[in-house]
């Protein structure tokens, strides 16, 4: 269950550039949020496997294929796979509103991602209780960098997402619920790295591969 | 051996899990092994069945054309290959059934797969099983009702084959997708599997008050078929013994469960455990009454009490409705669902029958809109049997169809449908010959056609009669006919009774006293299912007020929850909000609407309500949009505000008094996309600024873009792409467009897109946010 009191109305507000101050959109917004967590039924699996370099970076049978998830695992011997859903009823929910009154829509759809962020939080934190690595690497995503949006079906294939959270992807990888999230965390005994500061053409600058790399931009 | 002689034994023992058995490397397809390594599986079956399993599922799970794609895999072929492999095992020791789970994909409308493609899918494997000697077809692990209901109606209307049919329920009895145990009872037995159950889900003593709720949904035989408890969250292994497992599963005889297995996580060993728990077990025969009821995919209505079917979604009378379904408009339809929802209705009636129209397809796609706002179960009015056809096919859930009548016509196309698809059924007291003037003639016909529906076999509770409401103009004893026949129905018959209730006062001044007072003396006759206006408070109130009184609310909790905050409510809204434009730019809805209605009572001219008083205010407000002073919310909260005050002008105003077409555009989320809140966005926009938007909706293929571009001659096409995967039926959309509708111009937007993208796939505009298409629009259509 979420609890309204995990989100931080004035922040969510902010982040949509409305001022906290504005009384009747903040109403509005609480109002979402209790919405919001009266009908979400959350549920995360998350697994750990060994990471395979023998034939290309793979977890399981899954190849995990670009230089930014590459970077992102270097020095990890281990990786967390996670997936999250706020399921269908949200979806429902949002669309419902789309009909009625597009701003709350708007604000479920926000508090929707905010949610999603909560219950990978959640899992990071079962993550580290249960691994003995002592470094664990932020989360990455398919689709973030040159980190290809179709492993999403092999992650999902891996944790059996479909038969145990009711995930699915469709042909063009869209996670369905949409109010879903799958991503990667690395495990590893020495310092590891975040290829998400360096995702190929929003922000170059540190990153390692910086001298070589041909798509770098420059700011 | 078959099936239906097995049921005659105490209990059914099936088999454990396949891929546990298995030991699966990793990358390993299950269903590949029939063909590469057949002894693999072959000493799963042998195992299972040495155990003492008398029905093994084939290796078939995951063998359907939708989840093996991508593999080099054809379903067909595996599944005759591994029915035949547990045929050749088994040697007439165990029964074979072909194991079928879900596809994979979600269906529309939450997902993209469409009911044909997962029939398609179903169909295909189901027949090719039937021909390799399966003997039943097991359809298990399902979570979407909607594809649970494909894959059975591709079994039974293409084999022979029994069908077993589980779902997979979450602690809160509850699938994934929200469906309740008692929707998925109501629904699969209307559609006639020969057993029903629980599979899967959690461990035996999870699934314990689960399968004690299916128990009272139920007459058929009951399956239960657990993991091995809960898994690790680590490593994902199960850890329940075989022996507390089967202890524990062998309990649930008490609640007439016969057909007994296992599923992840468990192995032979657990077989045999729980054959030697049951040994002298006796499983309860108690007789099971079911509770009347309703259902959509995610809520069941009990017809315990008197329930409120909403009658707004009807052309019949009403211009904009009529307007809506000509231009395919199903925004207005959700709308109207929404707005009954909210109201407290209890089932919708969905009518769209005008003519310009083809019933067969307007109704599944509003059917189809319409759940996608609202949990309600649906009526689906129609008298065309095609129309009917369609529209339950792809309705998750057990529907009401309004109706049937005594014309033996009527009863030999329509009362098949009710069977297949096991729907309820509204019989109206007519035939031949009319209306009848007497209740005895009316109690008649209805007695008639519930003889003919039970000869069919229709269970006698899906049949609700209409004895008809004449205007109480036409003759002093109209009302007393309808309501005599009414509790004779209700009485002698115990059907659940259905009555349009607002003919009664046609031609009559205060229709809203004639309304609810017959209302009142029907409800206290013994109708159960009013048909009417949910948002005639008046007529809400009445049936609360009844509800209440007959005893049917216990505590008055209902009652007091709706008008413990009525005092409250009507208080005049007025604060500081002088004008329209401020209300708009204020985002006050109520009032938007009420300065509106006031405007035209002053008559003061329509046009100028919106050119002098509305789009200034929305140019106001997106000039601070443009100028960072104001955000999305603001400028949507407007946009509503002023949708409000335009839906007053259009209740009362031609398109033409409002300022005429600024112009269509059609707007579309690309095919292989689903979020659509961007689009809707803009759609609410280009509306203010009193252009006419054609929403072809999420997910739309190419040349459907295409075709609906060509047929509405719209100047401009907008699209939108969420995800860099789709942004390719982008470009095909544009091309398709160049190639066909050349003069047709282009505005792109979506969360991927940039502006060298949206050139390089030939777009003639990027729209950065919905305000920019906006502004597109007006110089397309020259207005800046």
């Amino acid at each position: 269950m979420m609890q309204t009191q995990d989100f931080n109305r004035a922040s969510l507000l902010r982040g949509l550039g409305v001022a906290p101050s504005d009384a009747m959109l903040s109403r509005t917004m609480g109002e979402m949020i209790t919405t919001l967590c009266k009908v979400a039924c959350p549920r995360t699996i998350w697994r750990i496997y060994p990471i395979n370099r023998d034939r290309g970076l793979c977890l399981g049978d899954v190849p995990l294929l670009g230089r930014d998830i590459a970077l992102h695992l270097t020095g990890c011997t281990e990786a967390a796979v996670l997936a999250v859903t706020l399921s269908s009823s949200v979806d429902t929910i949002i669309r419902r509103f789309q009909a009625t009154d597009m701003t709350k829509a708007l604000f479920l759809d926000a508090i929707a991602a905010e949610a999603c962020e909560h219950l990978c939080h959640d899992v990071e934190k079962q993550v580290r209780a249960r691994t003995a690595k002592v470094y664990m690497t932020a989360r990455f995503s398919a689709g973030y960098g040159d980190f290809p949006l179709s492993t999403q079906a092999g992650l999902l294939r891996l944790l059996d997402a479909q038969r145990k959270i009711g995930l699915t992807v469709t042909q063009n990888q869209l996670l369905l619920p949409m109010k879903s999230v799958t991503a990667i965390i690395g495990l590893s005994n020495t310092p590891v790295q975040d290829a998400r500061k360096y995702v190929c053409g929003v922000n170059c600058i540190g990153c390692p591969r910086y001298d070589t790399c041909r798509s770098r931009i420059s700011r | 051996m078959t099936f239906q002689s097995l049921l005659s034994e105490e209990f059914i023992l099936l088999d454990g899990g396949m891929g546990t058995m298995l030991g699966l490397s990793s990358g390993e397809v299950p269903e590949a092994l029939c063909l590469s390594e057949p002894e693999r599986v072959a000493a799963v079956h042998r195992a299972y069945i040495e155990a003492g399993s008398q029905i093994v599922f084939a290796c078939t799970f995951g063998a359907n054309r939708l989840k093996l794609e991508g593999t080099p895999l054809d379903a067909v072929s595996c599944v005759k290959a591994a029915i035949q492999l547990a045929k050749s095992v088994s040697d007439g020791r165990a029964l074979v059934g072909l194991d079928v789970g879900p596809t994979g994909q979600l269906l529309q409308p939450a997902g993209t797969l469409t009911f044909e493609a997962a029939y398609e899918a179903y169909r295909e494997v189901m027949i090719a099983a039937e021909e390799a000697g399966a003997d039943l077809i097991a359809i298990e692990t399902m979570s979407d009702l909607l594809e649970t209901k494909a894959a059975v109606l591709a079994a039974k209307e293409n084999t022979k084959l029994p069908v077993l049919c589980t779902m997979t329920f979450m602690e809160n009895g509850r699938t994934f997708t929200g469906c309740p145990i008692s929707a998925a009872a109501l629904t699969l037995e209307g559609l006639g599997v020969d057993a029903i159950g629980i599979n899967c889900s959690l461990g035996p003593k999870e699934v314990l008050p689960l399968m004690e709720m299916l128990s009272r949904w139920t007459t058929l035989p009951l399956i239960a078929k657990p993991n091995a408890g809960l898994p690790d969250p680590v490593t994902g292994d199960y850890h329940v013994s075989p022996e507390d497992f089967a202890e524990v599963l062998s309990e649930y005889a008490a609640l007439g469960v016969q057909i007994m297995g296992g599923c992840c996580g468990t192995t032979p060993e657990y077989i045999r455990a729980l054959k030697n728990a049951l040994t002298d077990r006796k499983r309860s025969r108690i007789p099971r009454e079911l509770p009347r009821a309703v259902c959509s995919g995610t809520r069941t209505v009990l017809l315990d009490m008197p329930r409120v079917i909403g009658e707004r979604i009807n052309p019949t009378g009403k211009k904009r409705m009529k307007e809506a379904l000509l231009s395919g408009d199903m925004d207005y339809l959700r709308g109207e669902a929404i707005a009954q929802t909210e109201s407290g209705a209890d089932i919708l009636d969905v009518n769209v029958g005008t003519p310009g129209i083809v019933e067969s397809e307007v109704l599944p796609k509003a059917v189809q809109a319409i759940i996608e706002v609202t949990d309600l179960p649906l009526q689906l009015d129609s008298s065309d049997p095609a129309a009917l056809e369609a529209a339950l096919r792809i309705y998750p859930g057990k529907p009401i169809i309004n109706s049937v009548c005594g014309k033996e016509a009527s009863m030999s196309a329509i009362l098949p449908l009710v069977r297949h698809y096991g729907a309820a059924i509204v019989g109206l007291t007519l035939d031949e010959d009319g209306i009848p003037q007497t209740a005895d003639a009316r109690f008649e016909i209805g007695k008639r056609i519930l003889e003919r529906a039970i000869s069919l076999g229709i269970p006698k509770d899906h049949v609700y009669l209409d004895c008809l409401t004449l205007t109480a103009s036409t003759g002093s004893d109209a009302a007393d006919t309808t309501i005599t026949a009414l509790r004779r129905v209700r009485e002698e018959l115990g059907l659940e009774t259905v009555l349009g209730v607002s003919n009664i006062s046609f031609g009559l001044p205060n229709r809203p006293l004639i309304n609810r007072s017959f209302l009142a003396m029907a409800l206290t006759s013994g109708l159960t299912l009013p048909i009417l206006n949910p948002m005639a408070s008046d007529m809400m109130d009445t049936v609360r007020a009844y509800r209440m009184l007959a005893g049917y609310d216990e505590n008055c909790a209902e009652y007091i929850a709706a008008y413990q905050d009525a005092v409250q409510m009507a208080e005049p809204v007025k604060k500081s909000s002088q004008t329209l434009a401020y209300a708009v730019a204020h985002g006050l809805r109520q009032e938007a609407a009420e300065y509106t209605r006031a405007a035209l009572q002053d008559s003061v001219n329509p046009l100028s309500i919106v050119n002098e008083m509305l789009i200034p205010a929305l140019d106001q407000v997106g000039e601070g949009y443009e100028k960072g002073k104001l955000f999305l919310p603001q400028l949507l909260q407007a946009a509503t505000a002023a949708q409000s005050a335009f839906s007053v002008l259009k209740e009362n105003m031609t398109v033409a008094e409002t300022g005429g077409e600024k112009g269509k555009i059609i707007l579309a989320t690309v095919q292989g996309d689903v979020h659509d809140i961007g689009k809707n966005i803009v759609k609410l926009l280009l509306e203010n600024y009193g252009f006419t938007v054609i929403d072809l909706g999420r997910d739309v293929p190419p040349q459907t873009i295409v075709d609906a571009a060509v047929s509405h001659q719209v100047s401009l096409v907008g699209l939108s792409a969420l995800m860099t995967t789709t942004v390719g039926a982008m470009e095909e959309t544009i091309a398709l467009l160049r190639a066909q509708y050349p003069s047709c111009k282009t505005v792109v937007g979506g969360a991927v897109l940039t502006a060298d993208y949206a050139e390089k796939i030939g777009a003639d505009c990027y729209a950065k946010d919905a305000k920019s298409t906006v502004d597109f629009a007006r110089i397309v259509y020259g207005e800046a």
